[in-house]
C-alpha cells in the first residue's frame, strides 16, 4: 500500500522549526521526511518567505525615540511617592527618637547630675511626663501649661537643647511627609500594582488615557 | 551570579533602576523600542501614532515599575501593557480606523515608512505594493490569529511567553500560531516567490 504522509503533522513540524522549537527527535523526523517529500520542502520555503517578509517589513525606529522616552521619564517617578525601602523612614524615626531622648535627657541632666545620675533623670522627666498625662485627668488646660512650661524651660536651657528640638521638628516632618506620601502612591498606583494579570491591564489602559496627548505635546517642544 | 561580560538581564536592570540607575532603564527602552514600536504599527497602523504610544508605555513601564513582579518575563508584563494600550486607543478611534479601511481599498492613506531594500522609481512602487500587502495580509487575519502572530514576528516573543500573557495552553498558542501563518502564506503567495 502506498500510505500518504501525514503533512499537516509535518507542517506543524515546519512552524516550530520556524521557531526554533524542535527537539533533536522531531528535528531528525522532519530531516527525513523533507528528503522524500517535495511538498513539505516547498512549503517550508514558504513559510521562510512569509517570516522573512515579516522581517523585511519592520519599521524603522525614530532615532531620537529613547531620548524622548527618557527625557519624558516623570522626575522622580515611583521614588518620590513610593520609597522602595523602609531605610529612610527608619533613619528619620531613629533620629527623631534620638533627638527626643537628648532633649529629655538634658532637661534632666541638668536637674540630676551626668553619667548614671543622667539616666535616671531620663526616667525621671519620664515620669514627669506621665505625671502631667494624669494632672491632665483634673484638668487638661492646666496640665497642658504644665508641660508647656517644662517644655519651654529645658528647651531655653542650652542651646544644644534647642539645635536637638531644631532637628526633633525637621525629622518628625520628613517622616510625616514620606508616610504620607508612601499612602497616596499606593492609593494612586494600587491598580497597576499586580504582576502580568489584569490588573496591570486596567492600569495600562488608564495610563494610556492620561498621557496620550502629553506625550505628542511632550515631543512637539 | 554569572554576570562577566553577559549582558544584564531584563530582570537585573529593572532591579539596577529600583536601586536609582535611571540609564538601566534606558537600556531596557534600546532592548524593546524595536520590538515594541513594530508591534504596535502593526496594531495602530500608523507610524506616529505607535511610536507616541511605544513613548506612552514605556512612561507608564517606569512608574510602576516598583510593582513589576520578577517571577515573570519582564517582556511578557511589558507587551501586556502594549496591548491593553494598543487596544484601548483602537477602541478610541474606531471610528477613524473603519475610514482608514475605506481607504485601503485603493491602497492610499497609509503611514508606511518601511525600509525599502529595492532601489529606483519602480523598486518603490515594489516595495509599497509590498508594505501595502503584508498590512492587508495581517489586518485580514481574525483577531486571535492576528495578535499571536504579531507578539511572535514583531514582539519577538516565544510561545511560552504568549502563553502566558494570552492566558492560552501552550498547544492553543502554536495551532494558532500555525494556522495564522498558513492564512498569511495565502495572502501573500504573489510576494514569496520574489
Amino acid at each position: 500500500m502506498n500510505e500518504r504522509p501525514d503533512h499537516t503533522h509535518y507542517r506543524e513540524l515546519l512552524n516550530l522549526e520556524l521557531d526554533g522549537c524542535l527537539n533533536v527527535e522531531q528535528r531528525a523526523r522532519l530531516a527525513a521526511h523533507l528528503a522524500a517529500c517535495p511538498e513539505c520542502l516547498a512549503e517550508r520555503g514558504q513559510l521562510r518567505a512569509v517570516s522573512t517578509l515579516l522581517e523585511r517589513s519592520a519599521l524603522a525606529v525614530q532615532p531620537d525615540f529613547k531620548q524622548r522616552v527618557m527625557a519624558s521619564l516623570p522626575a522622580a517617578g515611583w521614588e518620590s511617592r513610593h520609597p522602595r525601602t523602609w531605610s529612610f523612614p527608619v533613619a528619620a524615626l531613629v533620629v527623631l527618637l534620638a533627638a527626643g531622648a537628648s532633649l529629655l535627657g538634658a532637661g534632666s541632666a541638668r536637674s540630676g547630675g551626668g553619667g548614671a545620675g543622667s539616666a535616671y533623670g531620663l526616667l525621671a522627666a519620664l515620669g514627669g511626663l506621665l505625671r502631667a498625662a494624669l494632672v491632665a485627668g483634673v484638668g487638661v488646660t492646666a496640665a497642658s501649661w504644665r508641660w508647656s512650661e517644662m517644655f519651654v524651660e529645658q528647651l531655653l536651657a542650652s542651646p544644644m537643647s534647642l539645635t536637638m528640638f531644631g532637628v526633633f521638628v525637621v525629622c518628625l516632618n520628613l517622616v510625616l511627609v514620606s508616610l504620607i506620601r508612601r499612602s497616596t502612591g499606593r492609593h494612586g498606583s494600587s491598580a497597576a500594582a499586580a504582576a502580568p494579570g489584569a490588573g496591570l491591564g486596567a492600569a495600562a489602559r488608564r495610563g494610556s488615557h492620561r498621557g496620550g496627548r502629553a506625550t505628542r505635546s511632550g515631543r512637539g517642544r | 551570579m554569572n554576570r562577566g561580560a553577559v549582558q544584564p538581564s531584563d530582570e537585573e536592570l529593572v532591579a539596577s533602576v529600583l536601586e536609582g540607575d535611571r540609564e538601566g532603564f534606558g537600556v531596557l527602552v534600546e532592548r524593546y523600542q524595536g520590538r515594541l514600536v513594530n508591534y504596535l504599527f502593526r496594531l495602530l497602523r500608523n507610524a506616529e501614532d505607535a511610536h507616541d504610544l511605544a513613548q506612552e508605555v514605556l512612561v507608564k513601564v517606569y512608574q510602576v515599575l516598583d510593582r513589576y513582579d520578577p517571577q515573570y518575563k519582564f517582556s511578557t508584563w511589558l507587551f501586556r501593557i502594549a496591548q491593553n494600550a494598543a487596544i484601548d486607543q483602537i477602541r478610541r478611534r474606531r471610528l477613524k480606523l473603519v475610514s482608514l479601511r475605506i481607504e485601503d481599498d485603493d491602497g492610499e492613506g497609509r503611514d508606511w515608512e518601511l525600509p525599502a531594500p529595492e532601489r529606483g522609481p519602480y523598486g518603490d512602487l515594489r516595495n509599497r505594493e509590498r508594505a501595502g500587502a503584508i498590512q492587508r495580509a495581517i489586518d485580514g487575519l481574525p483577531w486571535e490569529y492576528r495578535e499571536l502572530i504579531l507578539l511572535r514576528h514583531y514582539g519577538e516573543l516565544p510561545y511560552e511567553e504568549i502563553a502566558r500573557l494570552k492566558q492560552m495552553p501552550l498547544g492553543t498558542v502554536k495551532n494558532k500560531l500555525f494556522r495564522g501563518r498558513q492564512m498569511l502564506k495565502e495572502k501573500l503567495q504573489s510576494f514569496l516567490t520574489d
